[in-house]
């Protein structure tokens, strides 16, 4: 087939030479089988060349279909991003609210005055950073320490809120109360309930060793602990209590400088001096208010 | 010749393919580590499914819900060697997806434009 083509194609080439150089018709050119090859060679590299266009038209579309797909996963995944951003927050704010419920319930059956949870809390956070510790752990501090007294729930009223001194077997009872806010808080294992455990536990301990429930000393009772005591017993002499009147500031302060190295971690106490006025500013700002 | 099920995993599909019943199914994920090594018992199978069997009526049901780049490739390769032995086998091919998974359907519709000569369906679950 391609031969006679190519016939054609000689004789209508000659055609349009002038006359000296046309060929005469009876003159037989012999078959090429060079040409032919070349033909055959050529068939190939159209299919060849047809292969490789539908190929890359097909990669073409298959990169393009991949990047839409990749964009709309993209966008998915940054809403489901914001989705669990919310929802951590939704979680965290969650918790704080109910420490903070928690807190407050107990707060409520001791009588305590409406703003102390939240005084220590901030007390705390400002000793923590103070003390140097890592931002995120103050603000964790400050969430748990509502709690440090939930134990009190389970102290009967007659005891709690007895206007007057303990007896000692009172006392013993009322001692209790670190403990039993530990064993309430201590099955979590969320991070901030845990706090909260080694919080309630510790807040009654003392430097020197003297303190309760377990009589630990020094920095064997948690960084925690430790502040929270000093915060906690910082604004309990500055308010009325129902067995005591509120202490005036010279009193409170002596007593600090008494239980540097006793009751307190001196290095606590002497962050609490050096910053003095920032721990009264919270006082002041959360005073509580007299009806 | 001997049937080839393929059980899904986290990447891949569950594949059957049975030479008796001349049904061919993917179904699942196809996003292997290595496409073209994971499926070329596949697509040996498949040369030699065509190559022993003549006039056969050919049922390939394809069900896959996510598959990457490489599978896509793949794929067209699949459906040449099937648009191949199309002149003398009867092949219908069912895209089968689902109703909220345009990647999927636009697969499919890539598939229908680029082989013309095979029976295919887009098929709603």
């Amino acid at each position: 087939m391609f031969n006679e083509k190519n016939d054609r194609r000689k004789i209508e080439d000659d055609r349009r030479k002038p006359d000296s150089e046309r060929r005469h018709s009876d003159i037989v050119i012999p078959e090429n089988k060079l040409v032919a090859e070349i033909q055959i060679l050529r068939e190939e590299f159209i299919k060849t060349t047809e292969k490789l266009i539908r190929d890359v038209k097909r990669q073409d579309k298959i990169m393009v279909r991949s990047d839409k797909r990749q964009q709309k996963e993209y966008d998915q995944l940054q809403l489901q991003f914001k989705q669990v951003e919310f929802l951590n927050k939704e979680i965290e704010e969650t918790q704080r609210e109910i420490i903070f419920t928690m807190g407050a319930i107990g707060e409520a059956r001791s009588k305590e005055t409406g703003n102390h949870v939240r005084r220590v809390a901030e007390y705390s956070k400002l000793l923590a950073l103070f003390y140097g510790l890592a931002p995120s752990d103050a603000e964790l501090l400050k969430q748990a320490s509502p709690m440090h007294d939930i134990g009190k729930i389970a102290i009967p009223d007659s005891i709690l809120n007895k206007p007057g001194k303990l007896t000692s077997e009172e006392r013993v009872i009322m001692d209790t109360h670190a403990g039993l806010g530990y064993e309430m808080l201590r099955h979590s294992t969320r991070p901030l309930l845990k706090i909260a455990a080694t919080v309630a536990n510790e807040h009654h301990e003392k430097w020197d060793g003297s303190g309760y429930p377990n009589g630990l000393s020094g920095e064997n009772i948690h960084i925690y602990g430790r502040i929270t005591a000093l915060a906690d017993v910082f604004d309990a002499l500055g308010c009325d209590r129902v067995y005591k009147k509120a202490w005036d500031d010279k009193k409170i302060f002596n007593l600090f400088r008494e239980e540097r190295g006793k009751h307190f971690d001196p290095k606590l106490v002497d962050i609490f001096f050096d910053n003095l006025d920032d721990f009264l500013e919270i006082r002041e700002k959360l005073k509580d208010v007299v009806n | 010749m001997e049937n080839i099920i393929i059980d899904e995993t986290k990447y891949t599909p569950k594949i059957v393919l049975d030479a008796l019943k001349g049904e061919i199914s993917f179904v699942g994920k196809s996003y292997p580590e290595n496409t073209f090594e994971f499926y070329n018992p596949i697509m040996n199978w498949l040369e030699d499914y065509f190559s022993k069997t003549k006039n056969n009526n050919t049922i390939i049901n394809f069900e896959i819900i996510y598959f990457n780049s490489s599978s896509s490739k793949l794929f067209f390769d699949f459906f040449d060697t099937v648009e191949e032995a199309s002149e003398d086998h009867d092949v219908i091919i069912n895209w089968i997806y689902d109703e909220e998974n345009d990647s999927a359907l636009e697969a499919g519709e890539d598939f229908i434009e680029d082989f013309e000569n095979l029976n295919f369906n887009l098929v709603k679950k």
